[in-house]
């Protein structure tokens, strides 16, 4: 109670002087210095003698795939965890190692990917929630409320664009992470901050609005904080990060300046060249001519209209922005939500709304969200995998164990599960791209005529990311007729043979890849498209 | 550190029988002459087995998702009705169970209805149904307790050594028995546990939801039938023995999701369970010889079940941190859907 009877000039007027550039050190300076920092955990060394600096007014990248330790090395900066060896200087004053006060004291920030932002409340609210409003004997005096919190917005250049007013709930996505940053820039009892630390802030933002928040970023960097960017997309970095250090199993491989950097050497320095040899192989699809998969004016929800066919062998991309109706067409066509319209699988007419019916017709899905309608997270791995069709071991009265096992410990295998032979262990305990491709195990071995497959890559690493195309690529190229839904316009640009644009609730038209390049589909994508006028509109043009 | 200790001595699965065990040296050397007799554990087997069939019954729709609160109503009316068509109807002993377990079927077959078809959720929908079964009881008995049937066939049933053991106890154990296939040793157990760990990726997965949800109710409506009838016959009629069997029947069952399987509701954790507090309630009555011992017991078990098995699996998912250190993994393993798990079924209530 005490706090929020606070008032704000108690605290040293440093909010109504100068900004944070006050407090800083000119760009160019080192911000952080990490020196031979390991950390083991039982049977594995997370972190190994790593090193590395971020200068302020600095955008630097961390890369590497689930397990290469960027995680680890994030929570040493915060705390979390205590290194075994190593150590931590924020400009040049040490952190104790171990202790969040430090880090806090130090002036690090870490905005993590649930932003922590409470939807119900104002922007203003959330801002000053754990730090206390300006009142004056305890009644919260909201002019200056307001005017604090624009200043703040201003870090990150939102504050023309927002009214801190408006609920969380309400603003766009993007700038929702602009107040969480905002949040986290903010100098607290007058000392400034000088590290943002940023874990995956464009994972769950829809496509269209990255831009926005990579220009927060920049704006957040020209203030002099020194920001490490961690993230999966390597196509945001490109003409974004000033530098990036790459991590391969607890090791640093490479800091390199991002500048002149193509998303090809990118993706080299983590995975050598894996993934171009992956799309190489699309070349070699021959897609056959008759339709395997027949969708006609299906409609449902926001989906006004979608007419498709996919052919054996093909695999048909589906591209639209949130709110385009994209992320119905398949739930539709499989029969997680009720539809109208005609779906045909061979000969076959599927009833709406059956996916017993749909899975009769060999005709699998694999849903968007992994978490809460792909997998049953609290059951084994190997149980998940064996679900659509549990009776095949059923002999004798009883569950024929081994034989279970070994198809299991082959799909396993195959896919490249990690780790490998814990399939008793419960799914939720694997790392998200094992998830998936256990998941995708799973509709495999059901061996579908035709798959669909909503956002197939989210939130996956990429080494998990070159396996799934892989795969995908492989059961095409063994004559089922996939359909892909992505956010990810060069996921589709790589895997597709053509590809279905959503626009307003809409499939309005198909085209062929081999002479798309990302910026038609991408126009192609948000032509017409509802603008929010407010973040969205300049994207529109880019 | 602590978690390798709990491995190697088994306490992760088996602290329910460390616990029996203590409970067993703790009143026999407490008080020898009354605790360590055949008589006790006579007295214990097989006065709990007509509530640990009870406790199988309740276990039957957890594993899919759902609560049955009707099996107490349930129980108590196929023992009336059993005794009732005896008594009154002179019908004999084997037609006489048949109808009540055929009555107990279709009242879990109407919860099934009234779950899958109109969509209300299991709670209410057996809490309403277990006090219809209430009233229909009276209708059953107009409100008076019929007369113990007098045929040996009856009297014999449960009253009876095999082996030296009561027989109530040997059915219990093969309606025991008869689940545990069911549930581990068939498809029909794999689906059903996908539809309480998830319904709707069970349902996307192909697996027919309503129909394993249905077949769980007539299943639990059938075990608590026959736990009625055992009951029944082997204490005598009465109106009123059915709400005092619900609660425990939840107790053992969610405490039994803490043992043998963690985190997964199982028919010989439930078993364990059951005999685990009634040999706490015994020895314990035997020293104080205070009444309130059972409904104390009970009550301070099933609340000390959830939050254990919560508890759990809070530590669990940081156990599943530090075993993939560094992964973007450990997030994800935190993240386990916790709505599929006993401890969440348990905390929602």
């Amino acid at each position: 109670m005490a706090r929020w009877l606070k008032h704000i000039d108690t605290r040293g007027g440093n909010r109504g002087a100068a900004p944070v550039s006050g407090h800083h050190v000119a760009p160019g300076e080192t911000a952080l210095t990490v020196s031979g920092l390991s950390k083991s955990f039982p049977g594995t060394l997370a972190l190994d003698n790593v090193s590395m600096e971020v200068a302020h007014g600095e955008i630097h990248a961390l890369l590497g795939g689930n397990g290469s330790g960027k995680s680890t090395l994030i929570k040493c900066l915060s705390g979390f965890y205590r290194p075994d060896a190593g150590e931590i200087r924020v400009d040049g004053e040490q952190l104790q190692l171990g202790s969040a006060q430090s880090a806090h004291r130090l002036g690090c920030r870490f905005v993590h990917q649930d932003l922590g932002l409470i939807d119900d409340l104002s922007v203003c609210d959330n801002l000053y929630l754990g730090e206390g409003f300006p009142s004056v004997a305890g009644t919260v005096r909201s002019r200056r409320l307001a005017a604090a919190a624009r200043e703040d917005l201003a870090r990150v250049g939102l504050s023309d664009d927002l009214d801190p007013r408006e609920l969380v709930g309400e603003i766009p996505a993007a700038a929702k992470s602009g107040v969480a940053i905002a949040r986290a820039l903010r100098p607290s009892h007058g000392r400034p901050i000088r590290l943002v630390v940023l874990d995956e802030p464009t994972a769950t933002l829809p496509h269209d609005q990255v831009t926005e928040l990579l220009a927060m970023v920049r704006a957040a960097a020209g203030s002099g904080v020194a920001v490490l960017y961690v993230t999966h997309r390597l196509e945001e970095l490109v003409g974004f990060a000033d530098a990036c250090t790459v991590l391969r199993d607890g090791v640093r491989v490479a800091t390199t300046s991002a500048a002149g950097l193509s998303h090809r050497d990118l993706v080299h320095l983590l995975v050598g060249s894996e993934l171009d040899d992956v799309h190489l192989a699309l070349q070699d699809l021959h897609p056959q001519s008759d339709a395997t998969l027949e969708v006609i004016r299906v409609q449902a929800g926001v989906l006004r209209s979608a007419s498709l066919t996919a052919h054996e062998g093909e695999i048909l991309g589906i591209a639209g922005i949130a709110g385009s109706g994209r992320e119905a067409v398949l739930p539709a066509i499989f029969g997680e939500i009720p539809r109208s319209g005609v779906v045909r699988v061979g000969n076959a007419e599927l009833k709406p709304h059956r996916p017993r019916d749909a899975l009769r017709a060999r005709l699998a899905y694999l849903p968007a969200d992994r978490k809460i309608h792909g997998g049953i997270m609290s059951l084994p791995a190997g149980e998940n995998l064996m679900l659509p069709d549990a009776g095949k071991y059923w002999r004798r009265g009883r569950m024929q164990a081994r034989l279970e096992t070994e198809e299991v410990r082959s799909w396993f295998s195959q896919l490249d599960v990690r780790p490998a032979d814990a399939w008793e262990q419960p799914l939720g305990e694997f790392s998200g791209g094992n998830q998936q491709k256990i998941l995708f195990a799973k509709w495999l071995r059901f061996k579908p005529r035709v798959w669909l497959l909503d956002e197939p890559t989210q939130g996956v690493d990429i080494q998990a990311k070159a396996e799934l195309h892989r795969q995908i690529l492989k059961a095409a190229a063994g004559g089922m007729a996939v359909v892909v839904s992505s956010a990810d316009n060069d996921e589709l640009l790589a895997l597709c043979h053509r590809i279905g644009v959503c626009r307003r609730g809409e499939l309005v038209r198909t085209l062929a890849t081999n002479s798309l390049t990302s910026a038609v589909l991408m126009r192609e994508v948000l032509a017409d498209a509802h603008t929010d006028g407010r973040l969205s509109g300049e994207t529109a043009v880019a | 550190m602590r978690r390798q200790w709990l491995k190697v001595l088994g306490l992760e699965r088996f602290s329910g029988l460390y616990l029996w065990a203590m409970f067993i040296v703790v009143f026999g050397v407490w008080t020898p002459s009354l605790f360590l007799t055949t008589g006790t554990l006579h007295t214990v087997a097989s006065s709990q087995a007509a509530g640990a069939v009870l406790a199988l019954a309740a276990l039957l729709p957890l594993a899919a998702g759902s609560f049955d609160l009707s099996i107490g109503a349930t129980a108590n009316l196929s023992g009336i009705i059993a005794t009732t068509l005896q008594t009154g109807h002179h019908w004999s002993v084997g037609p006489a169970i048949g109808a009540a377990l055929a009555v107990s079927a279709a009242v879990g077959a109407v919860n099934g209805f009234i779950i899958v078809r109109l969509h209300v959720s299991s709670f209410i929908a057996t809490l309403g149904m277990g006090t219809v079964v209430g009233a229909v009881l009276v209708m059953v008995s107009g409100d008076e307790q019929p007369g113990n049937p007098t045929s040996a066939a009856w009297t014999h049933l449960t009253d009876r050594l095999v082996l030296g053991f009561p027989i109530i106890v040997v059915y219990m154990l093969v309606i025991a028995a008869v689940l545990w296939w069911a549930l581990q040793h068939t498809p029909a157990g794999r689906y059903i546990y996908a539809v309480g760990g998830n319904a709707e990726a069970a349902r996307l997965s192909g697996v027919a939801t309503d129909r394993w949800t249905w077949l769980c109710f007539i299943g639990s409506g059938l075990v608590a039938g026959a736990g009625g009838v055992l009951y029944t016959s082997f204490s005598g009629p009465s109106l009123t023995f059915g709400t005092g069997l619900l609660l425990p029947a939840f107790a053992a069952a969610f405490l039994g999701s803490t043992q043998i399987h963690p985190g997964k509701y199982n028919v010989w954790g439930t078993v364990l369970a059951v005999y685990v507090l009634a040999t706490g309630v015994q020895g314990l009555q035997y020293i104080t010889g205070v009444q309130w011992l059972n409904d104390m017991f009970d009550g301070v078990a099933l609340i000390g079940a959830v939050a254990f098995a919560v508890w759990r699996q809070r530590s669990g998912g940081a156990h599943a941190q530090a075993a993939a250190p560094g992964e973007d993994a450990g997030a994800d393993g935190a993240e386990t859907d916790l709505g599929s798990s006993p401890a969440a079924a348990g905390a929602e209530t």
